[in-house]
């Protein structure tokens, strides 16, 4: 099967509206009503409309602020379909992004305090947020999703064993049914949290962020499934294949690996990963690359097997590392197969900006909380015990740290990391910029 | 310094493009993957090399005339190919390998909107040349291997420009017979622009195996590609060619890039072209490690599919492109498939019987550990 080219290239959707104005507060109503209005017309619901709104108020307000002179910015709306977008392009050399950590807190006694206020209040108003540089300056994304109803009960179809199938593109009816079939039948650490809610699926899929196919018999019953993510860089997360009523040893999961190995066989997507594998993962199709450990309370920690499936011939790469994690990546290389040229880097007191970031990425399902490091800083290593300590106070025992080998500022933060008693569980391949470490909290082990 | 604005600037269907990056030289790779030797069988290329009067064409090969340009149109070797087939000389037109020429033909016919027709699983770079170059590629699942007339058949719409055949299909070896193709080319009717692929033609001895040069006189919208990479030993020096009747090649000209192929490339084709004794020699060594694999990888209980053209194809019972890593390892070059939408088969080129058993000890090892 080969997926349509949205699909098979998961590009971004198109629907954009953009904004040049001047940094400059006279603009502030224009800011927000086409903040607002784009986002109405994008989809979102009122409240999260004005959410949205009011993150971009408090950012465009904190630009203006920090630019020391007047000058141009672009707003630019995104329809993400789950979700809308709005990206501030800006130049601005005393940009500090540390208010967007998880952590973050400012004092009202004085006014950078007052300044970053603004900058917490915009982080806590949307549910993701991207900060990168590039030669057109600083861009910041705030990302707000649509609200969407749980699934509701739903009567599961009478299931035989498939005899005779297709492996098909869902349309939106069957993909929602098919979340229901998932959520009904496999305990829900099998699967991501968005299954809950079939109207995102169907949204997501859409947007060609997430993909799905089935397996559909002659008479249109859902025999199973698979569904796959982007999650970073070039890396594709799966998901299943979920069979439901099927007999032991079924085709019907191979066919339908079969068919997300095909259908991206010929994107820019290098490699698959698994990392909430069933018992229906056809042997032979994937590598396992390690294990991690998810505790929950009250039972002992599972060991998570993690898979992936390189789909190009691996042509080599270069990764930095840092000496004290030298003897891991050697024998990780060496046992997966993988060429590396390795260069090794060591921080040598050179200038940092003043304030690292952490992004968080959540897995609820799991209790875990996975961090990597967007933006460096001198205060790296406080920035992370405050997480620590903040995630721990959650009550979250499964804390990890993904360090991005392509950067030698990344590979140079990792005596910090072992210092705090993070230890290097996987090498994930090309799952970022290069290959990314996973490092697990002892704590948690 | 300008920001150049690539956002505005490139086309969507360039942006949304994978380049193909082809792999390190030689000694890089042994160098990342540690190994003292390497056997590429990765490109389907003659074991034999280029035949002897080819070799002597490079070895006498006068270094002032690099200084020169080449005949701009490979003239001599089209005046010797029309003598050879029957035809007119500027029935055919030269490429800087037949990938060159594959770009000339879409250009040539396509325009916004319009479509070309191939199987999903086969030599990708008709469908690669259409997609960069905004043109939609239809791509028609392989039945039992082999290119499914009927569902290219039933495919064509009237933005369809071109349908490419691979013949023998690369890499699973398949073919057409002359009945099938002739079958095909009367349903098309002369709509659209057939391109049968023959690089790998002189490897084929079956006797129902179409001869696509003897067809263009009665079929005109028929478009015949060869190679001197594969059988002619020559993949190092780029040169292809085209051919189809007068008034489809004269369309097809105006998109060719002349001076494409170098003057040792031309020299060293018009004496090999004629070097039947070389073909023999080859056919023999590729018949005969190709036998030898069968058996050793029946031995092994894998799944094959061995067709005609120099290579074979292999069903692991892994990630194939794991096997290319472990291989790799082993000094051993060859396809992964999964490129070719055949997840888990590889490819493995015939090479010479060292080569074959150094392939063989590298897969036991692999599937032992």
């Amino acid at each position: 099967m080969i997926f349509s080219d949205q699909e098979a290239t998961m590009k971004d959707h198109t629907n954009e509206v953009s904004l040049t104005i001047s940094s400059d507060r006279q603009f502030l109503p224009l800011a927000m009503s086409f903040t607002e209005a784009s986002a109405k017309a994008f989809g979102l619901e009122k409240t999260d409309a004005l959410k949205l709104t009011l993150a971009c108020e408090e950012t465009f307000t904190y630009i203006c602020s920090i630019c020391k002179e007047t000058k141009s910015l672009v707003m630019k709306a995104t329809n993400g379909l789950y979700y809308v977008g709005v990206q501030f392009l800006f130049r601005a050399a005393d940009f500090d992004p540390g208010a967007f950590n998880l952590t973050a807190q400012a004092s009202p006694e004085d006014e950078k305090g007052l300044d970053e206020m603004g900058l917490i209040i915009a982080s806590r108003s949307v549910e993701r947020f991207q900060i990168s540089h590039s030669p057109e300056g600083v861009s910041l994304v705030l990302i707000k999703e649509k609200s969407y109803p749980q699934m509701p009960e739903i009567t599961m179809p009478e299931l035989k064993p498939l005899k005779d199938f297709t492996i098909t593109s869902p349309d939106p009816g069957t993909l929602k049914l098919f979340a229901g079939q998932i959520v009904h039948s496999y305990p829900d650490h099998l699967y991501p949290r968005d299954f809950h809610f079939p109207g995102k699926l169907v949204d997501m899929v859409a947007s060609g962020e997430y993909g799905a196919a089935v397996a559909i018999s002659k008479e249109g019953l859902t025999g199973g499934g698979v569904a796959w993510f982007r999650s970073s860089g070039k890396m594709v997360e799966v998901f299943g294949p979920y069979l439901f009523d099927q007999p032991p040893r079924s085709s019907a999961a191979e066919r339908l690996i079969d068919a997300v190995v095909e259908g991206l066989a010929k994107t820019d997507t290098l490699f698959l990963i698994v990392m909430y594998a069933t018992p229906e993962l056809p042997a032979g199709y994937f590598e396992p690359l390690g294990t991690i450990d998810i505790f929950k309370k009250g039972s002992p920690p599972a060991a998570i097997t993690v898979y992936c499936r390189q789909l190009k011939e691996d042509p080599g790469s270069t990764v930095w590392f840092h000496p004290e994690i030298e003897e891991f990546l050697k024998k990780e290389y060496r046992r997966l197969y993988f060429a590396r040229h390795m260069k090794p880097t060591e921080s040598a007191g050179e200038a940092r900006p003043e304030h690292s970031v952490f992004a968080a990425r959540f897995v609820k399902a799991q209790n875990t909380v996975i961090l990597n490091a967007i933006w460096d800083g001198v205060d790296f290593a406080d920035n992370l015990d405050r997480h620590i300590s903040t995630l721990s106070g959650e009550g979250i025992p499964n804390i990890f740290f993904e360090i991005d080998l392509a950067y030698a500022w990344q590979a140079n933060l990792i005596p910090l990391l072992l210092g705090r008693e993070f230890i290097p569980r996987l090498v994930l391949p090309y799952a970022g910029e290069g290959d990314v470490v996973l490092f697990q909290q002892r704590k948690g082990l | 310094m300008f920001v150049v604005p690539l956002d505005s600037l490139v086309p969507d269907y360039v942006k949304t493009f994978e380049a193909y990056i082809p792999s390190k030289p030689d000694p890089e790779l042994m160098k990342l993957y540690g190994c003292d030797r390497l056997y590429r069988l990765n490109n389907n290329e003659n074991p034999l090399g280029p035949p002897p009067g080819a070799q002597e064409i490079m070895r006498l090969f006068p270094p002032p005339r690099a200084g020169l340009y080449p005949s701009g149109d490979s003239y001599y070797m089209r005046c010797r190919l029309a003598e050879l087939y029957g035809m007119d000389p500027d029935q055919f037109l030269f490429g800087n390998g037949a990938n060159e020429v594959i770009a000339f033909v879409i250009k040539a016919f396509c325009q916004e909107g319009d479509n070309i027709i191939t199987a999903d699983k086969t030599f990708a770079v008709y469908e690669w040349v259409a997609t960069f170059s905004g043109f939609a590629a239809k791509l028609i699942p392989l039945k039992d291997f082999g290119f499914d007339d009927k569902g290219m058949l039933d495919a064509i719409d009237e933005r369809t420009k071109i349908l490419f055949v691979c013949n023998p299909n690369n890499p699973t070896g398949t073919y057409w017979s002359e009945e099938k193709l002739r079958g095909f080319l009367d349903a098309v009717a002369g709509r659209q622009i057939v391109v049968i692929d023959e690089a790998y033609c002189e490897f084929v001895e079956k006797n129902d195996y179409p001869d696509g040069m003897k067809l263009i006189g009665e079929y005109p919208n028929l478009v015949v590609f060869r190679t001197f990479s594969k059988m002619y030993g020559l993949a190092g020096l780029r040169i292809g060619y085209l051919t189809g009747s007068m008034g489809v090649v004269d369309v097809i000209r105006r998109t060719c890039v002349v001076y494409s192929v170098n003057t040792v490339a031309q020299d060293a084709a018009l004496a090999a072209i004629d070097d039947i004794d070389h073909i023999c020699r080859t056919r023999e060594v590729v018949n005969t490690e190709k036998r030898y694999l069968k058996k050793e990888l029946d031995g092994l209980g894998l799944e094959t599919q061995i067709g005609e053209g120099c290579f074979i194809m292999i069903r692991l019972p892994m990630s194939d492109t794991l096997a290319y890593r472990k291989l790799m390892r082993e000094g051993v070059m060859i396809r992964s498939m999964t490129g070719f939408r055949f997840p888990n088969w590889i490819r493995v080129s015939i090479g010479k019987h060292g080569a074959m058993e150094a392939f063989v000890e590298a897969l036991k090892k692999v599937l032992s550990g």
